[in-house]
């Protein structure tokens, strides 16, 4: 064993390869040829390129996190790296759900849609486990911690690919003062340069060198970056493209450093000098490994000193396989045979001369009619006449079919593309943004006139440099093709297969049967195929199908048209596209000052917006839910509680108009409202509908201090800065969030004004200094507090307003005075269910964006006699005002024992036959609902038409056991509808 | 995704700003004077214009500034920013710029990827 070989396994067995070696190239040079099963079928696959457009060679990297579908062709191998082949069972020779190929006539197109399609339930229970079982690629991976991240580039031209034309394109702008950014997608520049010996000399010099210099001159410009193992996959609106960069080339996964890289790269000026992809040419069985596209092949020599094959068959309709037929003659190998689809006239005179002089047998105006062997090819058939096939033993056949310009880039942008009648394929035509082609995706495949080329599109830039070029090149210089999409099977089975799309298993039969029975669009033949719609998106196969479908349809090929590229261009990962965005930094959590506290005291949190908030607090281990609501509710009635309200939203309104401001933004009016006072209030949408609520401070005409629901604090700061900027400019009047400025804790309960007068033991709570609903700043210790008497329990109640930075000390404080008076924190559970009971409503629980104050019966909250304020006008149109709309009444139920769901229907009818026959006529639904430990029974709110009328009467409320429970209509008011506790 | 040149800050990404809807839909300086139809117009109502449309947006994640912009709705290129108060620019500067991907028709969509040029 040499030292320099590197070791890796695919399915159990070591192998060695060199380095820079793809999985693929390791393979065959080990003589590996059977790499996986297809998708459907379960035919044995082998390698098919040797690059990005490989439909067969998807593999499972067992050692990076179990990941899927990864190109063989791609992926470098690095020592110690675990490879599996994909869908097969027990092994990939000898592969159980190969019986499918066997079964194949049933599974044409469509076979899915028209087959499995009743007893009712049998697709999700029966059909889909068993398809999914034995269809698909990889295994899904396993969850990692990625670690990608994004970058940003701001460049005025992006050069995306460094082949010949590429590197060209740089050249020419090496040095000036254009930002430059340079992208390509292997590990080294040159592209296909490095593929072929196409170019013998440039500038008199090797290639090699010439590339060599040319990435020194490059590099030293400071004014071009180059980035390597870099794919472009997006190629937005307004020259916007993202590109993904490898990191781990050739080496594993590393715990440090980022994987991957997601480049997003805005740019004044797109080139796009991606190149071409070579295309095959459908035959029977041109899915066998062996089966090999003729550029890839010779990719294989030149790139990775691997030659795949010593004596292959070589296919082809057009001239472009001169370059293969010299490669191998020049290390001392010899092509089996010539197959060529063109008339001998029309076939190239130095092609014609090498195969003599080689003695290599040419088959002009001949095809391969199709090719057998058993898991690879043995054995191929040549069509040399219309009736006379001829049958030459080999283990490879190259094929070459012509090349498509790589236009996929070009479209996403909006390009538009036209068809070329001499090359048989489309090219760019006009751009839709600054985006100039270069080059093969051009459509112009000739190394001589890129020189001009360059020079003429680039001659909208001001400062470019001189380019000359002197090229030697091997072999015929003019691209020459004959039409040829299939070629006919001898004999008519049900088993013989062309296939047209290998990684989906699609074959040329598919489509005309497509056509037959009317998808004679190519948008829905594709989708009633699947053509094309592999993780490939049939790079080397999607033109050929258009090829097909318009000699049945009878049309031009533009007439066809394509379908849509869309991007990514190759598949993306998940992990590049969220980049830090995962775990702890998908979104962010936030936590109030007493979090500690809470935990420490067994708290379970809800998730309220960003906010992490006490649910209930667990008193022992075995404590439910229910059993801890039902405490700290009683508790709360009987002694005192307190909540964490730090989260709920605070926005100070400052200004000369701010009076005027509140007055337009909430429906009541705070003209006559003393200062120091505070009023719930509501804020309306222009439509009249309650958008929030929440409480009022006045501290006087131009100062406003407002709370907010915890998710809606963000949203009506915003509403009232659009107001504010855009319909009221003239108004002196400044708003700002100080939500995290100030902690807010609620002590309610009979003994909550013992507790504040413990605390605060300067401070006089009697009932006629310290009102209910008004406020005051004090010092406390040594900071200040300002306390305000309100309540959303329906017991005195005082509301704390402190620096975060003493709340967690005033917390424990408050605890530390209450040892002797039975004081219970308690979550937003509890507060959902004491608000209930007082009739309190939840904008999001008990309002949903259609309820109005008149709805909820607030209209004393509605200030009347104002002028204006936003949403006023929708309260008296036309449909608001009617008396028949959903309004938010009481529901108790009539056996006291029974417990009303929240979400179910209010109905009239006393029984519900099931199934459900007729319509059940919907009166509304119940919003909240909640088992009083006061009352002892359950206390329900629900929004139903022409509630109010409807008081005092008897309905029904659906149950989730499609049970009907017998409920009385009540006002929403079941504790202390005086108000007497909550003032005295 | 685009970027808008908020007329405080600079061009920023699109993700930093809020789209307002239509711009210039005035509210009704005394909205008891209006009658239910006129009033549910403004409330409701906005223009869903293929090509220039005058809309608002308001820079979010920046400085929190409200303005209009002009923008081609089928090729999503503002033309024009403005600040809130300033006279918006006629339609009829913008008509040559009035182009859409694809060569699509001026109403509704289209899937043109190859077009055969006359």
């Amino acid at each position: 064993m040499s030292e320099n070989k590197i070791y890796f396994k695919f399915d159990g067995k070591t192998y060695g390869g060199n380095e820079g070696d793809t999985i693929a190239a390791a393979l065959l040079r080990n003589n590996v040829r059977l790499v996986g099963r297809s998708f459907k079928y379960h035919r044995p696959r082998g390698i098919y390129t040797c690059g990005i457009e490989e439909p067969n060679a998807l593999v499972q990297i067992i050692n990076e996190y179990n990941e899927p579908n990864v190109r063989a062709t791609v992926k470098k191998i690095y020592d110690g790296m675990v490879v599996k082949s994909q869908n097969r069972w027990p092994s990939l020779k000898r592969d159980l759900g190969s019986i499918n190929n066997i079964l194949s006539p049933i599974f044409s197109a469509g076979f899915y849609y028209k087959t499995f399609m009743g007893p009712k339930g049998f697709w999700k229970n029966v059909y889909e486990p068993l398809i999914r079982r034995t269809a698909g690629l990889g295994k899904p991976p396993k969850e990692f911690k990625s670690k990608s991240i994004h970058l940003h580039h701001n460049v005025d031209i992006l050069i995306v690919g460094g082949g010949f034309s590429g590197l060209l394109a740089a050249k020419k702008l090496a040095g000036t003062n254009h930002n430059v950014l340079l992208i390509e997608r292997e590990d080294s520049l040159g592209g296909i340069l490095k593929n072929t010996k196409k170019i013998e000399s440039i500038n008199d010099q090797n290639p090699s060198d010439w590339i060599e210099k040319t990435e020194r001159l490059i590099e030293n410009s400071s004014n071009i970056k180059i980035l390597k193992n870099t794919l472009v996959t997006t190629y937005n609106f307004s020259n916007h493209l993202i590109a993904v960069e490898d990191k781990s080339v050739g080496k594993p996964q590393s715990n440090e450093n980022p994987e991957l890289v997601l480049h997003k790269i805005r740019t004044k000026h797109t080139i796009l000098a991606n190149g071409h992809i070579e295309r095959f040419v459908s035959f029977r069985n041109n899915d066998l490994p062996g089966v090999m596209l003729a550029a890839s092949f010779e990719k294989y020599i030149h790139r990775y000193g691997v030659v795949p094959d010593e004596n292959p068959i070589i296919f082809t309709n057009n001239s472009s396989t001169f370059g293969l037929i010299k490669s191998l003659i020049k290390l001392g190998h010899k092509p089996k045979a010539y197959v060529d689809a063109r008339d001998q006239k029309k076939i190239e005179k130095e092609t014609l001369e090498l195969l003599t002089k080689y003695n290599i047998p040419i088959y002009a105006k001949s095809e391969i009619e199709g090719c057998d062997g058993k898991n690879e090819i043995q054995k191929v058939s040549i069509r040399v006449k219309k009736n006379e096939i001829i049958k030459i033993k080999t283990s490879m056949l190259c094929v070459s079919g012509g090349f498509n310009p790589d236009i996929h880039l070009f479209t996403q942008s909006k390009g538009l593309i036209k068809w070329d009648e001499s090359l048989l394929t489309f090219k760019p035509d006009k751009p839709f943004q600054n985006t100039i082609t270069l080059g093969s995706v051009s459509g112009n495949f000739s190394y001589q006139k890129t020189i001009n080329e360059i020079n003429k599109k680039f001659n909208f830039l001001e400062e470019v440099n001189d380019l000359e070029l002197k090229l030697n090149i091997n072999g015929p210089e003019k691209f020459e093709i004959k039409e040829l999409w299939e070629t006919n099977h001898a004999k008519k089975s049900l088993w013989s297969k062309s296939f047209i799309d290998l990684q989906n298993d699609v074959t040329t039969k598919d489509l005309k049967q497509a056509v037959l029975e009317g998808f004679n669009r190519i948008e829905h033949l594709k989708r009633f195929t699947t053509n094309s719609m592999g993780t490939d998106q049939g790079k080397i196969s999607s033109i050929n199908a258009l090829g097909i479908v318009s000699k049945i349809l009878k049309k031009s090929v533009s007439e066809v048209g394509t379908t849509i590229y869309r991007p990514p261009y190759a598949p993306l990962s998940f992990s590049a596209i969220a980049g830090r965005s995962t775990y702890e930094f998908y979104d962010p959590e936030r936590k109030t000052p007493v979090h500690p506290w809470h935990i420490k005291h067994n708290a379970v949190f809800e998730d309220v917006g960003q906010w992490k908030r006490p649910w209930y607090f667990k008193k022992h281990n075995n404590e439910s839910m229910e059993q801890a609501v039902q405490r700290e509710s009683k508790q709360v009635r009987e002694s005192a509680g307190i909540l964490d309200g730090s989260t709920l939203g605070k926005i100070e309104i400052k200004g000369k108009d701010a009076l005027a401001f509140v007055n337009l933004i909430y429906t009541n009016s705070f003209t006559k409202m003393k200062p120091m006072t505070a009023r719930y209030a509501l804020m309306l949408g222009e439509d009249g509908m309650v958008k929030d609520d929440g409480i009022v401070c006045k501290i006087n005409d131009q100062h406003f201090i407002t709370t907010t629901t915890t998710g809606g604090a963000a949203n009506v700061l915003a509403h009232m800065e659009e107001y504010a900027q855009t319909e009221w400019p003239e108004m002196n009047v400044y708003m700002n969030s100080i939500t995290e400025q100030f902690s807010t804790f609620n002590i309610s309960g009979p003994k909550a004004r013992t507790i504040m007068s413990r605390v605060f033991n300067n401070i006089d709570f009697s009932n006629e200094k310290f009102p209910f609903m008004t406020f005051n700043n004090f010092n406390y210790l040594n900071t200040k507090v300002r306390i305000l008497r309100a309540s959303f329990t329906g017991e005195p109640g005082y509301e704390i307003y402190v620096s975060p930075k003493h709340a967690l000390t005033l917390w424990e404080r408050i605890f530390y005075y209450s040892k002797d008076l039975d004081l219970v924190p308690y979550g937003t559970e509890t507060m959902h269910l004491l608000r209930a009971e007082k009739g309190y409503i939840i904008v999001g629980q008990d309002t949903d964006g259609t309820v109005t104050p008149i709805d909820l019966n607030l209209n004393w909250m509605i200030g009347k006699k104002k002028k204006d304020f936003i949403g006023k006008r929708s309260l008296t149109r036309s449909d608001i005002i009617r008396s028949d709309r959903k309004q938010l009444v009481g529901l108790v139920p009539l056996n006291k024992a029974y417990g009303i769901e929240e979400g179910q229907h209010v109905i009239e009818e006393k029984n519900l036959n099931t199934p459900i026959k007729k319509p059940v006529k919907m009166l509304g639904h119940v919003t909240s609902s909640y088992f009083s430990p006061t009352l002892n029974h359950c206390v329900a709110m629900a929004l139903i038409k022409g509630g109010n009328r409807k008081i005092g009467s008897q309905l029904y409320v659906s149950t989730s056991d499609l049970n009907v429970i017998p409920v009385e209509v009540v006002k929403p008011n079941f504790i202390d509808p005086k108000n007497e506790r909550l003032t005295s | 995704m685009f970027t808008i040149n908020c007329p405080y800050c600079g061009e920023r990404e699109q993700c930093e700003f809020s789209n307002g809807g239509e711009a210039h839909v005035a509210r009704p300086k005394d909205p008891d004077q209006v009658n239910d139809r006129e009033w549910s117009e403004y409330v409701f109502v906005r223009a869903n214009t293929k090509g220039i449309y005058y809309e608002r947006w308001v820079h979010t994640h920046g400085c929190k500034k409200w303005f209009n912009a002009v923008r081609n709705t089928s090729t999503d290129e503002i033309l024009k920013v403005y600040k809130l108060g300033e006279t918006p620019p006629p339609v009829k500067k913008f008509k040559n710029t009035l182009k859409s991907p694809s060569g699509e028709p001026d109403v509704g969509s289209g899937n043109f990827t190859v077009k055969n040029h006359e």
